[in-house]
């Protein structure tokens, strides 16, 4: 039994890196919903917001440290040309070893590409820039979120969104690799 | 700490906004890409003009301009909005705008559509 470089890295974005990104969603997204005055004492406020705060800064930084990994290691991947030479209209195993090239060779799979990556390598990127925006608001208030409804109930739909973003490219990412692997 | 007094909401209101102002180019660049293989498309390849990236293509300029583009207009709307309580509803309604924008731009109907109204692009 052994990985590859490919594996390792594939494998760390997507399940590591998302596995991650789920936890620190469900814990953030129950920690922002409770935060609320009427159901909480000062002691049960002082207990949460440190819980708060670990769950969305977590979700900021993972959502961060997998759109890099995703673009930047294993994009390229995904996106190498064949050489001259191998004929880019035929699934052959040698067209294998290029995935895109690889899915848009038969009508049957180029739409994994030309829909499924090309919304998966763009929407991504809307997820950590909405997951900062709450974990700044939680830095910002920490306790005093309590008393800030408004902005809570904003956190929920960012976080929300957030996830709804990461969870298009981490759905079309694993339906992709499975017809195509980069590994 | 249930009476304490707040502070003022300006400063997220600025980075709700930011967020959605990295949204918007994220989109704009996406569909920028498509309707301008040989100028923008170019333009956009970060990997080959600044070593961003090897092999990422138009791709890696799209994310740095969009990621800049939040970093800078936070650091200017933070500063706009330091100390300051806004209208916070506002704010966010304009957050949520720009990011559902964003989002309606990357998805690969809607920019083809937008693209097929170039026929230049074709």
């Amino acid at each position: 039994m052994e990985f590859t470089d490919r594996e390792i890295w594939t494998v760390g974005h997507g399940l590591v890196l998302g596995t991650l990104f789920l936890l620190a969603f469900g814990g953030g997204l129950a920690g922002l919903y409770s935060l609320n005055a009427r159901y909480l004492t000062e002691d049960g406020i002082a207990e949460r917001t440190p819980r708060l705060l670990i769950g969305s800064v977590v979700m900021a930084v993972v959502a961060w440290l997998t759109v890099i990994s995703g673009t930047f290691v294993v994009y390229p991947w995904y996106r190498a040309a064949p050489p001259e030479g191998i004929d880019r209209a035929v699934q052959s195993d040698a067209l294998g070893d290029f995935p895109r090239y690889w899915l848009l060779a038969s009508e049957r799979t180029a739409e994994w590409h030309k829909l499924g990556m090309e919304w998966k390598e763009h929407v991504a990127w809307i997820a950590p820039l909405l997951a900062t925006a709450v974990a700044f608001a939680v830095i910002y208030y920490g306790a005093q979120l309590v008393r800030r409804g408004e902005i809570r109930r904003a956190a929920i739909i960012f976080f929300t969104l957030a996830f709804v973003a990461a969870g298009v490219a981490g759905l079309f990412g694993a339906f992709i690799t499975k017809a195509a692997p980069v590994a | 700490m249930l009476d304490m007094e707040t502070k003022p909401n300006g400063p997220v209101a600025a980075v709700f906004v930011a967020a959605g102002i990295g949204s918007l180019v994220l989109g704009i660049f996406v569909v920028l890409n498509e309707v301008s293989p040989d100028v923008i498309s170019k333009f956009l390849r970060f990997d080959e003009s600044y070593g961003i990236g090897k092999g990422v293509g138009p791709l890696s300029g799209k994310v740095v301009l969009s990621v800049a583009a939040f970093l800078v207009s936070w650091v200017v709307l933070h500063l706009v909005t330091r100390g300051k309580e806004v209208n916070f509803g506002r704010w966010f309604g304009a957050a949520l705008i720009l990011v559902f924008a964003g989002f309606a731009l990357t998805f690969p109907p809607i920019f083809e559509f937008i693209v097929n109204l170039f026929p230049a692009a074709e």
